[in-house]
């Protein structure tokens, strides 16, 4: 019996090792300028970009002008996907998490984000990930491999991905040289690659 | 740079993380050694899966029926957009129908706005003019603003425009030759040092305005050769151009 599930535009049938791309798929369509395949693209991944933005942003009117400009960027530079590169969906998140972090470090460049609104970020951070991720299964691989991370690393991952941090920002907010949060950062991500099972 | 080092600065890319400094330094590495390219894709493939820690929220409908809406509207046609430039360094034969469709392309984008409404007014902005074609308009608005024409090998036309002083260029195509869909037009800066990559597009039905990605040096030709999808991996074309224009 072949039983396939969509997730997020990501095709996962029990059977075949080999995931279809089926954002990928799309994203080479709407570069041709299909705009069903647009319509689809949006409908299948705006909740989630929507999500992570506003994870990073947290203010929702900016979330939403990001998210806007997100997919008005993969409308007019779909072409730029290059599919033997990775995934679509992949490319998708990767430009919806530029864009949020870009945001947030213009909007605060200021007092906004100085040390002591980091530590307060620090503590709810992966407090706040492990929170909501504990009652969704499509994210338990995110929790559990956080989880397993060394706290130094979970915190320089977490500080950049969700809190949109920049490693001297996180070196200022940990009071940890440059080099050490450079050297945790890539740690943490091989770990995190491995914990997940990604496969680019 | 050994790959170590290229390994770290991927890491604090992929989670966008890196100074303005290392992300150059990042950049730089990765033209140097395109096979670095696999630790690159890897850890955004990486990064990205963090997204799934964050629950899903659906946005509101009114932003889908925006984004819709804008890509719906009839392409505002990007060489009429404003005027041909007063004076050009190369003889030019400018498109004969650019004047007549200016005032379709000016309809259209009224239509658009009053289509959209208010909370529309950001994609509006956005939509009804590309990138690229607010590129052109800012160039057509510097006094050194020049323009050039040359016929392109297969079929079509290529219209440089550009500005010294502004060091940016934007090339409006017609009628280009059809490519395979998974090929791409990838435009070059040619200078002294060798061709600088300057982004890809594609043409549906041959027509495009895509702006050159990268400052403009003055001297420059811009060119175009035919890529696989995304451009071509080691940053250098691998085919002939099929068209270059010279800006000096």
């Amino acid at each position: 019996m072949l039983v396939d599930m969509v997730i997020d535009g990501f095709d996962v049938s029990e059977e075949e090792s080999e995931p279809v791309d089926h954002v990928g798929d799309l994203l080479l369509r709407v570069a041709d300028g299909d705009r069903a395949a647009f319509a689809e693209l949006y409908d299948t991944l705006s909740s989630r970009v929507f999500g992570l933005i506003l994870r990073i942003l947290v203010d929702r009117s900016q979330s939403e002008e990001v998210l806007q400009e997100v997919f008005l960027e993969l409308w007019q530079s779909a072409s730029r996907f290059a599919p033997n590169r990775g995934q679509g969906r992949t490319w998708v998140l990767t430009i919806a998490h530029r864009r949020a972090v870009d945001r947030v470090r213009a909007s605060q460049a200021s007092s906004d984000r100085d040390v002591r609104a980091g530590f307060r970020d620090l503590g709810v951070a992966f407090d706040s990930v492990a929170e909501e991720v504990a009652l969704r299964d499509d994210a338990t691989r995110v929790t559990k491999a956080l989880a397993v991370l060394p706290e130094v690393q979970r915190e320089a991952v977490v500080l950049a991905y969700y809190g949109g941090y920049s490693q001297s920002e996180i070196a200022a907010l940990t009071g940890s040289p440059l080099g050490t949060v450079k050297t945790r950062m890539r740690d943490g991500l091989t770990r995190l690659r491995m914990e997940m099972g990604v496969t680019s | 740079m050994n790959e170590q080092d290229f390994a770290e600065l991927s890491a604090g890319h992929a989670l966008h993380a890196l100074s303005p400094d290392d992300e150059r330094r990042y950049s730089a590495a990765l033209a140097a050694h395109p096979e670095w390219q696999r630790i690159a894709d890897r850890d955004a493939a990486t990064a990205a899966a963090l997204a799934d820690g964050v629950a899903a929220e659906a946005p509101p409908s009114s932003l889908r029926d925006a984004l819709l809406a804008q890509i719906s509207a009839p392409p505002s046609e990007p060489e009429s957009m404003v005027q041909p430039p007063a004076r050009t360094s190369d003889p030019v034969r400018r498109a004969s129908r650019g004047r007549r469709r200016s005032w379709f392309a000016l309809a259209a984008s009224i239509v658009l706005v009053v289509a959209i409404g208010v909370s529309g007014l950001i994609v509006a902005q956005q939509l009804g003019r590309s990138p690229a074609q607010t590129t052109l308009a800012q160039i057509q608005e510097q006094s050194d603003a020049k323009s050039a024409t040359a016929d392109v090998a297969g079929g079509g036309t290529a219209t440089a425009h550009w500005s010294d002083s502004l060091g940016k260029a934007v090339l409006v195509t017609d009628g280009l030759p059809a490519i395979a869909t998974d090929r791409v037009f990838e435009l070059w800066f040619v200078r002294d040092g060798g061709p600088e990559p300057a982004g890809v597009f594609t043409a549906a039905s041959g027509d495009a305005t895509a702006a050159l990605t990268g400052a403009m040096h003055a001297g420059d030709t811009i060119a175009v050769t035919v890529e696989q999808a995304g451009g071509s991996p080691s940053g250098k074309p691998t085919t002939d151009p099929i068209v270059a224009i010279p800006t000096a």
